[in-house]
């Protein structure tokens, strides 16, 4: 059945290329590439910001509100992982939809770090510069674990998550999932 | 199918993430051995004499790279030789001076 709709589907592969392109032209000295470095960035903000909308006035499955859960429910669910018990879910599961965040978050901060660094206030000043390169390594060590985490609940539940993200397409909810 | 999409997904992304980072400037200086070259703070005092407001001077490809504010109140990153001091156009490769 369709879980996920076309806005949150677009969004997540364009944010992935525009954080993964970023990230590959970060160190590249060509003015051509720093130019596209610097409208990746604004892409990716511009992607964060109306995904954070759409996170409010979106259909069920793109709402924060149905996929984040308080710290006691994530932490039980991140037991039960371990154990491998835990419950299937048609949306995020709650460590995914944490991961969403502190996700979003990232990237967020290593496009206005970038940014900053490109204006005449924060030219050249080294903590900024130095900032913006530091969480652009967060971001990518973060999305590894995020892929890890895709990868890790594919193989529990027998269904594969990269595949869905692209068609939005899940297996309908049976026994005790969580839909 | 839908194996086979995100197989090479995953695979394109993990191609990417193992690029080798390497800091390709936009010049690189022929400079040799560091006491032959003049200081950072002679080339700060030199580029302040013509105006610039000087942000932060770093070492690249064997080049200061200077991150300032120019005469005219412009960003510029410049390069400079530093046995000589003098500027290297962007893109010069092993610059002599």
């Amino acid at each position: 059945m369709k879980v996920w709709d076309p806005f949150v589907r677009i969004a997540h592969w364009t944010l992935v290329t525009c954080v993964l392109s970023a990230w590959a032209t970060g160190e590249i000295k060509i003015s051509s590439i720093e130019a596209l470095h610097e409208w990746l960035g604004y892409a990716a903000l511009a992607v964060i910001a109306a995904r954070l909308l759409w996170g409010f006035v979106g259909p069920r499955y793109a709402r924060f509100a149905q996929f984040i859960v308080g710290p006691t429910r994530t932490l039980s669910y991140a037991r039960t992982a371990l154990h491998g018990s835990e419950p299937r879910y048609l949306g995020h599961n709650p460590l995914g939809g944490w991961m969403i965040v502190v996700l979003l978050t990232t990237a967020a901060a290593a496009s206005v770090t970038g940014w900053l660094s490109i204006t005449d206030r924060y030219w050249g000043v080294g903590w900024m510069q130095d900032t913006h390169e530091a969480v652009g390594n967060a971001l990518i060590a973060l999305a590894v674990l995020h892929v890890a985490g895709v990868l890790f609940t594919s193989v529990r539940h027998r269904e594969n998550l990269v595949a869905a993200m692209w068609t939005g397409i899940k297996r309908a909810p049976a026994g005790r999932d969580i839909a | 199918m839908n194996l086979k999409i995100s197989t090479l997904a995953f695979a394109f992304a993990l191609g990417l993430a193992s690029l080798p980072s390497r800091a390709t400037g936009f010049a690189t200086c022929d400079s040799g051995p560091r006491d032959a070259w003049q200081s950072q703070d002679k080339l700060s005092a030199l580029l302040k004499d013509k105006g610039w407001q000087i942000r932060r001077i770093k070492e690249d490809g064997g080049c200061y790279e200077v991150y300032a504010m120019n005469e005219k109140g412009e960003r510029v990153e410049a390069y400079f030789h530093p046995r000589t001091l003098a500027p290297v156009p962007r893109g010069a490769k092993d610059h002599k001076g």
